[in-house]
């Protein structure tokens, strides 16, 4: 190889890469978003023939995508923020990264505790933390809250998901308001003292320890388990899923993935026809369907999600879990949750 | 001379450019640290000295599992003859393309369809040793066989057995270079995130990135910023005095040349399962995962797939032609001006790679984002800086080398320092310059937490893709382009393999 193949190389890297960004179009819409599912893609696809707003996505993960849209700031080219959790849309909110969206169609579809009430983001699907429980080791019936996690008698038979798992700290945020500090200290105690294992860091591992009686219980977003059980991932675990039992607690805590128009978008117009879609009954019903989450509304018509039974929202909003998420992330630390 | 020594200083100001580029994100993650929020309280507690604790204990543990598997199996490909000896050389290289975020999530997946619960402290050890042994291996055979033949013959003649030469002659002789090749390893093993959080062990790199984002507490992340950048500084430091030594030895000792040991029988079968068990284990975690996973790989696009693998490619030709350039820049700057302030802009310039790429990509953000700098720009800005010590590695260690009168001759002869580089040095480089952009380009493919934060719209390389589907949980959708990079990574280092087997 001589020098000027040494010159060539960024030379070809740079024209490979002109090469790849896509045209602009005239309509478009510029979307960060926290959420990764394959089925997604095809929501945003029908809202493109429907309108002829060509969607552009980032997906990342929410801290990441928070970050970057901060620091861009005025010259971020996102249009439209999408996050996953809500403590951290409450968070974005804070930073003042959502403009307000006074819009009737909006503020109807998406009840008042899955959106912010001054109309700065809105829920499009909801997921539910539950238990989930060998029948054979542990009897469902005896589970009916996430209190009820701390009992003795489970001893060597809980199975948690690590503390760095947004889903369990807004779980905690919401046990603490629900509960006060005291009592919910003590559960997070009684809950360690219980685990059979170390905590996971994936729900679908935890969900097949659980099925192999390694766990009596554990807790999850529901949504794994339905995948298991359609057999997307597998036959293997879709027999390991038919073992277990859901357990939804009553009153259930309800997170939710949202959307709102950043505060400097370019193309606002476009990104209120997104949201507006995403959010629509129909389309809402397809983005949970893909992902097996729950829609804005009822329970949806999967049958996997229909086996699973009805459940009843604690009816705490996002604003509420997201002004006690730092706290609820001392207080794991503190009590012993890795 | 003094003609080419005012147009050598503009060289100097093309010096100074690099190290700041590379110093400037982490100036600006400093500030925002000082002055983003209130310095009060900052401790820390007993989560921090926990993450320390086992960020320690994985640069120790993987440092002597790495250290030794990496000095046995350079001693036995360098120094003795066994069937097989050449093609297992070679095959120590296949490691090198799979990347350990990939590792931990195929082997932990396969081990929990099966019922195995693979979680911990000893696992994220043995892999990281796994994915980054080639280091020592690649350095200590280099020495061994370079300077070792001679010698342990001497040794050998004078009655000492081949245990006792190894101890006494081979191992002392190649210690500095062994040294260095732990130290590299450890700074991979102090950045890693993906494989130690899958494992479930809390180590410093992500204590840093959640305190940072999760708890939004700058200053709490600022300071074990610096505890992880103190660990890196002690590794750099004794890297570059060990290399230091080794070069005092390779000076003393001659030719390579001289007589292989012959194993034969158990011995040769062993040395075989030795130098064979590594390579044929980082093949075999994946293809155990795709084939315990097989049925849930999904049908996939194949025109995605293409525009995927066209990304990460053209990404890292580009990222691999800026570093180049620039660490060819350093290198010949550092030949010809000897002043101690270019020395240590060289190694700041190389600091880069001691940072976790998901605390860099905050500090190119906090640059980057205000002045609407485009995301490619960015990323590639990331890679370089990220990057640059891999690429300054073999180019200073090859430039050490080779003796100032050739460049004296030169410009005896008329040649001004574009003829010197042009003419004598890029030529006689050909090979360090080769492995080290083959190494950047690896690299740059395995790369993850730089491309998720920093890339541009509708731009999804495949390890960002892989990332989100495994992230997702959806392990089956995330085995093709997992593939697809282990792919490119092989045959990236097939290209390796002639520098290998000239030694």
């Amino acid at each position: 190889m001589n020098v000027n193949n040494f010159a060539a190389v960024p030379l070809l890297g740079t024209l490979l890469l002109s090469l790849v960004p896509p045209v602009t179009q005239a309509q478009e819409v510029r979307v960060y978003s926290g959420r990764h599912y394959s089925s997604d893609n095809a929501i945003y696809e029908r809202f493109t023939k429907a309108t002829g707003i060509k969607v552009r996505l980032l997906e990342s993960n929410d801290s990441a995508i928070v970050e970057r849209l901060r620091n861009e700031g005025r010259n971020s080219s996102a249009d439209v923020l999408i996050l996953v959790d809500a403590a951290k849309l409450a968070h974005a909110t804070e930073l003042g990264l959502f403009q307000p969206i006074g819009n009737a169609e909006l503020m109807r579809d998406v009840p008042l505790s899955l959106r912010d009430p001054k109309g700065r983001w809105f829920g499009l699907t909801r997921r539910v933390r539950a238990f989930v429980v060998n029948p054979k080791l542990v009897n469902p019936g005896s589970l009916r809250t996430y209190a009820d996690l701390a009992n003795p008698a489970l001893k060597g038979k809980l199975c948690l998901r690590n503390r760095n798992s947004v889903y369990n700290q807004s779980l905690v945020a919401d046990q603490l308001i629900l509960r006060g500090q005291p009592a919910t200290r003590s559960w997070i105690r009684g809950m360690i003292a219980n685990l059979a294992d170390p905590v996971y860091t994936s729900d679908t591992v935890l969900a097949r320890d659980v099925a192999r009686g390694k766990c009596g219980v554990g807790v999850v977003n529901s949504y794994y388990v339905a995948r298991m059980l359609s057999g997307q991932n597998g036959a293997a675990d879709k027999a390991l899923a038919a073992r277990v039992r859901i357990v939804y607690p009553n009153p259930a805590h309800v997170n939710v993935s949202g959307a709102g128009v950043t505060r400097h978008a370019t193309n606002r117009t476009q990104a209120i026809q997104l949201i507006e879609y995403l959010t629509s009954p129909t389309a809402a019903e397809g983005f949970a369907q893909g992902s097996f989450e729950y829609p804005l509304k009822g329970f949806g018509n999967n049958p996997i999600l229909k086996r699973f039974g009805p459940f009843t929202p604690d009816g705490l909003s996002a604003a509420q879990l997201g002004a006690k998420a730092k706290a609820a992330s001392q207080l794991m630390a503190d009590n012993g949750w890795q | 001379m003094s003609a080419a020594g005012s147009s050598r200083r503009s060289l100097l100001w093309g010096v100074l450019l690099v190290s700041l580029l590379t110093l400037a994100p982490l100036v600006a993650l400093a500030w925002d640290a000082l002055f983003g929020g209130a310095l009060q309280g900052v401790s820390l507690g007993s989560e921090g000295r926990l993450q320390v604790g086992n960020t320690l204990a994985l640069v120790a543990g993987e440092g002597l599992l790495g250290g030794v598997v990496g000095t046995a199996i350079g001693w036995l490909t360098a120094l003795c003859s066994f069937p097989g000896r050449r093609l297992l050389r070679i095959a120590q290289l296949l490691p090198m393309a799979f990347p350990a975020y990939l590792q931990a999530a195929s082997l932990i997946d396969w081990g929990s369809r099966a019922g195995w619960r693979i979680h911990g402290l000893g696992w994220a050890i043995a892999l990281l040793a796994l994915a980054n042994y080639t280091y020592v291996f690649y350095l200590s055979h280099e020495t061994f066989a370079s300077s070792g033949r001679r010698l342990l013959e001497a040794s050998r003649c004078l009655g000492v057995g081949p245990w006792r030469s190894f101890g006494r002659v081979a191992l002392p002789l190649a210690l500095p270079a062994i040294g260095a090749g732990v130290a590299l390893s450890a700074m991979e093993v102090v950045n890693e995130l993906g494989a130690v959080r899958l494992l479930g062990v809390p180590s410093l790199s992500a204590g840093i990135l959640d305190r940072w984002q999760a708890e939004g507490d700058a200053p709490g992340a600022a300071l074990l910023a610096l505890v992880a950048l103190a660990i890196v500084a002690l590794l750099v430091s004794g890297e570059r005095l060990l290399r230091r030594r080794s070069r005092r030895w390779n000076l003393s000792v001659g030719s390579p040349q001289g007589p292989l040991w012959h194993l034969q029988g158990w011995r040769a079968a062993l040395a075989m399962v030795i130098t064979a068990l590594p390579p044929l284990l980082a093949v075999l975690i994946p293809c155990l995962w795709v084939s315990s996973g097989w049925e849930s790989l999904r049908q996939q696009d194949g025109t995605e797939l293409a525009a995927l693998t066209l990304r990460s490619l053209g990404l890292a030709l580009a990222a691999t032609g800026v570093t180049l350039a620039a660490a060819l820049l350093l290198a010949v700057v550092r030949r010809w001006t000897p002043r101690p302030l270019v020395q240590q802009l060289s190694v700041i310039a190389g600091l880069g790679y001691a940072v976790p790429g998901s605390v860099l990509a905050l500090g190119l953000l906090i640059l980057g984002g205000p002045i609407g700098l485009g995301p490619l720009l960015l990323l590639l800005w990331g890679y370089g800086d990220r990057f640059m010590a891999v690429a300054k590695q073999g180019l200073d260690a090859a430039f050490e080398r080779m003796p100032p009168s050739i460049d004296e001759a030169a410009i005896s002869l008329g040649c001004n320092w574009r003829g010197v580089l042009r003419r004598v040095h890029l030529p006689l480089q050909r090979g360090p310059l080769l492995v080290g952009g083959l190494l950047v380009f690896v690299d740059v493919v395995k790369e993850l937490p730089l491309t998720l934060s920093l890339r541009p719209f509708d731009f999804d390389t495949l390890a960002v893709r892989v990332f989100q589907y495994a992230s997702d949980e959806r392990v089956g959708a995330a085995m093709t382009p997992a593939l697809l990079i282990m792919v490119l990574g092989l045959l990236a280092s097939a290209a390796l393999i002639p520098s290998l087997d000239r030694r």
